[in-house]
């Protein structure tokens, strides 16, 4: 039972690990701020998930198990809600001064 | 999975008080939840940081006649889920890409929730959806920057206002 849990974590984790590491490629990459957003707002929220599904079966108590959940929730909405006010802004700024 | 147990009826708008003692319960709960320490002390600075929360959510938030029905949402949570994973995908997919494959560009949605916070809360669980983030809205439009305009964004986001509808319940007009 432990072992699977332990395979369980490792993969969700690496699986977030990775997640994590594609919105910061997309970050670097992507050309323009609201192109970035997706990469943040979908990838490192994705990730995060993984991350605390992993740490999940290695918790003691379901308070703990709580916990982590919120934390992931918080994330998520803050980030989308972060997300969206930056983009909103971005698209008036786009209207404001029209790329040439 | 349908909510047509819960009753059907207009809510009137809360009173204050209703609102502010059911916004204190959760704000302390989720204080709880993230301390997890019954000390006194403890309690006394969650109980401080809980009052100070739901002021400042008042503020920001004043008492609305929307509602959300939280069980039809908690259904829909594997398809969040799934949204959600297909979403990192797609940015991975496209991120790790030699070729960078992006056709960036802004879709005017046509929405059925009228301006407020029944709107918003669709807007805010939409941006975990593939390739849209929202950017902007009109008097029924929602303007959504896409990673992929070749993508089907319309017919996705109709599917997900059909599915949303039910759980995020407008108020009156409230701005």
């Amino acid at each position: 039972m432990s072992a699977v849990a332990d395979v369980f974590s490792y993969i969700a984790i690496g699986a977030g690990a990775f997640f994590f590491l594609a919105g910061t490629v997309g970050l670097l990459r992507f050309p323009d701020t609201l192109t970035r957003l997706h990469a943040l707002t979908k990838a490192d929220n994705l990730g995060l998930g993984l991350v605390v599904l992993g740490l999940l079966p290695h918790v003691d108590g379901v308070l703990n198990g709580m916990k982590l959940v919120v934390i992931w929730l918080l994330v998520l909405l803050s980030g989308a809600d972060a997300g969206q006010l930056i983009a909103r802004a971005a698209r008036r700024a786009l209207r404001r001064h029209p790329p040439a | 999975m349908s909510g047509a147990s819960e009753p059907l009826t207009p809510a009137p708008v809360p009173s204050r008080i209703r609102t502010v003692v059911t916004r204190g319960a959760w704000l302390f709960g989720l204080w709880i939840v993230l301390m997890q320490s019954a000390k006194p002390a403890d309690l006394a600075v969650g109980a401080l940081a809980a009052i100070g929360a739901t002021w400042v959510s008042l503020r920001l938030l004043p008492p609305y006649t929307g509602h959300i029905r939280l069980l039809v949402l908690v259904a829909l949570l594997p398809r969040f889920a799934w949204q959600s994973l297909r979403a990192g995908i797609d940015v991975a997919l496209r991120a790790f890409s030699p070729s960078l494959p992006l056709r960036t560009g802004f879709v005017e949605y046509r929405t059925g929730f009228p301006r407020g916070q029944a709107r918003n809360n669709f807007a805010t669980i939409t941006s975990l959806m593939p390739g849209t983030v929202p950017a902007g809205d009109g008097e029924h439009t929602i303007e959504l920057h896409c990673l992929d305009v070749s993508q089907p964004i319309a017919v996705e986001m109709a599917e997900e206002e059909r599915l949303l509808a039910r759980a995020l319940i407008p108020g009156e007009s409230h701005e």
